[in-house]
């Protein structure tokens, strides 16, 4: 199966579920008899989906780069570096909450750099300290958003 | 209507000299063509990235930066195309076919500058036609009902899948279908009912287009430069930086491709007019229509470094831009993915899109045209001088790039909501769209689709209702009427196109067959 198919099949499976998910939409007593109400327009598009992903799966593929096999896509490509730096993204949102904006973004910053490649320390810190620094003052003090320290500076009692 | 088109110009011209706006088209020209320059952001991301810094700010003035940073991305985007082959969008794919020879050529500096010229007068002559056109289409639109809207949402989400090019139709029509699922998640408006919520809180007011567009685009595309290793440096030292100060365009170059700037000027704004063609078939068509109306001297260069070609669909690509702007002041409707982007801004700022806007709001409507004009002079001035120096962005290194694309997208989306749960939703969509980018789909209907999700579930409830359930709201109004009909046409469009294709590979086969015998 090509790619272009592959991703059809997938586009059908989500298109069932969320059809699925359509008859879960609560509908008030009125809204039961109501020509169109919470759940048509999802179940609408649900059908739509499947109809449309059928016929990409059983029409011939006219793209030729659609044509290309699931191993030619995926195989090469540089997937470690790419799942380390998606997960250094999760980590930066679940930190920036604790440690607040600064500290959370220039590791993330240079933790980025790191996974990339990057090994000149002077230059990593130089990209990203002052812009951190900066982007946070010109946020707080001229554009007035008002931008919530790292609850651990409360825990630890260096705020009070 | 030219007494009305006259007052409406002097409002915009009088929103536009307001000192703020000026540096706001200043400064969106500027960040447009630095953020379009670096190689794999287009212009969707570019306006994305600029909406947080646009909701301390008033409607109009946001509009017009947001403006000022689209056609400075399209304007941007070319200088990667031309110095390093990599356009950042397909807008700009055409400017390579001759930008990048003529660069090899040893000219990057000329090259550069026919593409400013062209991009100037491109976006100058489309304002004009603006200006005629969009008031004349929104005093047309006043009297739409629902189902005219519904209608005409449906077209243009048709029209987006029609122009996807060979073999594209059906994939961006399932991406447009996928972009209206995602709309449905959070509260129904009219009935208060959640959907797909899963009993999380963040997801009751659905979610952001914001972060749709940051994760779909700006994360996705950072992530397929570490997939795929590109690393611009490599064909972009600075030292070639020296190479581009020469700028100088002869007259008789001039002479040369004046013509080609009016004619892909008008053609361009009427493909960026229709909704769903955009800057893209813009720039294409016009380099297909140079080369084919250009002297056979002039054809046999195509390709090989011709000004004409290099002017052709950079003229294109700006006058559609601008042209696009149409649908989307006057009915509402985004003609492509940024101005989908643009829309979802609009709605934001708490503006009602549509042709009431022209009336409602003026100094929105005829501030933005006005400012293009302002912006199209700007672009000019600022860029020529300051090429040499926004190249030496090419050779940034990949591995610093990358962190600052995902930086300034996250922060860009958390800024709004100061909410994490934004960051890992961003992660997630950014996973799952590098995978269906990958499976070879498009991106830019799937935020069509998301964007007119809601209003068009809104025109379609009220024209159900206002027919007591009937579906003849489809075809009892005759401006209705005719706007399915040219759906329909979208529709068969790409059905002609295989029944022909077919039919030519049945007679070259059956021509084969009788040359064999």
């Amino acid at each position: 199966m090509n790619r272009e198919k592959t991703g059809a099949l997938l586009c059908m499976l989500f298109s069932v579920a969320y059809g699925l998910g359509a008859f879960s939409i609560p509908l008030t007593f009125l809204s039961q008899d109501e020509t169109i109400n919470a759940r048509t327009m999802p179940l609408a598009l649900s059908i739509a989906g499947v109809v449309i992903s059928l016929l990409i799966i059983v029409l011939p593929t006219v793209d030729r780069e659609g044509r290309l096999t699931l191993k030619e896509t995926f195989l090469g490509l540089d997937w470690t570096r790419a799942v380390w730096f998606l997960g250094l993204t999760v980590a930066y949102g679940l930190i920036m909450k604790w440690v607040g904006f600064i500290i959370s973004s220039i590791l993330f910053l240079n933790a980025g750099f790191f996974i990339l490649g990057e090994r000149k320390i002077k230059l990593m810190l130089l990209a990203s300290i002052p812009l951190v620094i900066g982007l946070f003052f010109l946020m707080s003090y001229i554009l007035g958003m008002y931008i919530a320290p790292g609850e651990i500076f409360y825990l630890i009692g260096v705020i009070e | 209507m030219w007494e009305g088109m006259i007052e409406g110009m002097w409002v915009g011209i009088q929103t536009t000299l307001i000192p703020i706006n000026i540096a706001v088209v200043l400064f969106g020209c500027f960040v447009g063509s630095f953020i379009g320059m670096l190689p794999g952001l287009g212009p969707i991301t570019a306006v994305a990235l600029m909406i947080p810094v646009t909701y301390g700010l008033e409607p109009t003035t946001g509009m017009v930066l947001l403006a000022g940073v689209y056609y400075g991305a399209i304007f941007g985007g070319s200088t990667c195309s031309i110095l390093i082959n990599a356009p950042g969008e397909a807008a700009t794919v055409a400017t390579a076919f001759d930008g990048y020879p003529m660069a090899q050529k040893g000219k990057p500096g000329k090259a550069l500058a026919i593409a400013a010229y062209s991009s100037f007068s491109g976006g100058t002559i489309a304002v004009i036609l603006l200006m005629i056109a969009a008031p004349m289409m929104a005093s047309v639109a006043k009297g739409f009902q629902s189902s005219d809207y519904f209608a005409l949402m449906v077209m243009g989400l048709t029209a987006v899948s029609a122009f996807a090019g060979k073999g594209g139709f059906l994939k961006a029509l399932l991406m447009v279908v996928v972009g209206l699922m995602l709309s449905t998640v959070g509260t129904d408006q009219t009935s208060g009912v959640q959907r797909y919520t899963f009993g999380s809180l963040n997801l009751l007011d659905g979610i952001s287009f914001l972060l749709l567009a940051m994760a779909t685009f700006a994360l996705t595309e950072g992530l397929i430069m570490i997939l795929k290793r590109q690393d611009t440096t490599g064909v972009f030292k600075a030292e070639n930086i020296g190479k581009i100060s020469d700028l100088k365009v002869t007259k008789k170059e001039f002479k040369k491709i004046l013509p080609t700037m009016g004619r892909c000027s008008l053609l361009g704004f009427f493909i960026g007019a229709l909704p769903g063609s955009g800057a893209t078939l813009g720039s294409f068509l016009s380099y297909g229509m140079e080369r084919n109306l250009a002297k056979k001297k002039d054809q046999a260069e195509f390709g090989k470094g011709s000004i004409i070609g290099l002017s052709a669909p950079e003229t294109g690509n700006n006058a559609a831009s601008s042209g696009s702007f149409v649908p989307l002041l006057t009915l509402g409707i985004p003609g492509s993915g940024t101005t989908a982007v643009m829309l979802g801004a609009l709605i934001a700022y708490g503006l009602e899109p549509g042709p009431r806007m022209f009336a409602d709001n003026p100094q929105v409507f005829w501030g933005v045209i006005m400012s293009m004009y302002l912006g199209n002079v700007f672009l000019l001035i600022l860029n020529l001088p300051l090429i040499p120096y926004f190249a030496r962005l090419l050779a940034v290194p990949k591995n610093i790039l990358i962190p600052f694309i995902f930086f300034f997208s996250i922060i860009g989306v958390y800024l709004v909501t100061f909410n994490t749960f934004d960051i890992e939703m961003m992660v997630l969509i950014a996973a799952i769209a590098l995978i269906v980018r990958l499976l070879n789909y498009p991106m830019a209907p799937i935020l069509l689709g998301f964007i007119l999700g809601g209003l068009m579930e809104d025109n379609l409830r009220r024209s159900l209702e206002i027919y007591d359930g009937s579906i003849a709201f489809l075809w009892e109004r005759p401006v209705t009427m005719v706007i399915n009909l040219i759906t329909i046409g979208f529709l068969a469009m790409p059905v002609v196109q295989m029944i022909m294709a077919f039919r030519k590979k049945a007679k070259v086969n059956a021509l084969d067959d009788a040359t064999t015998d």
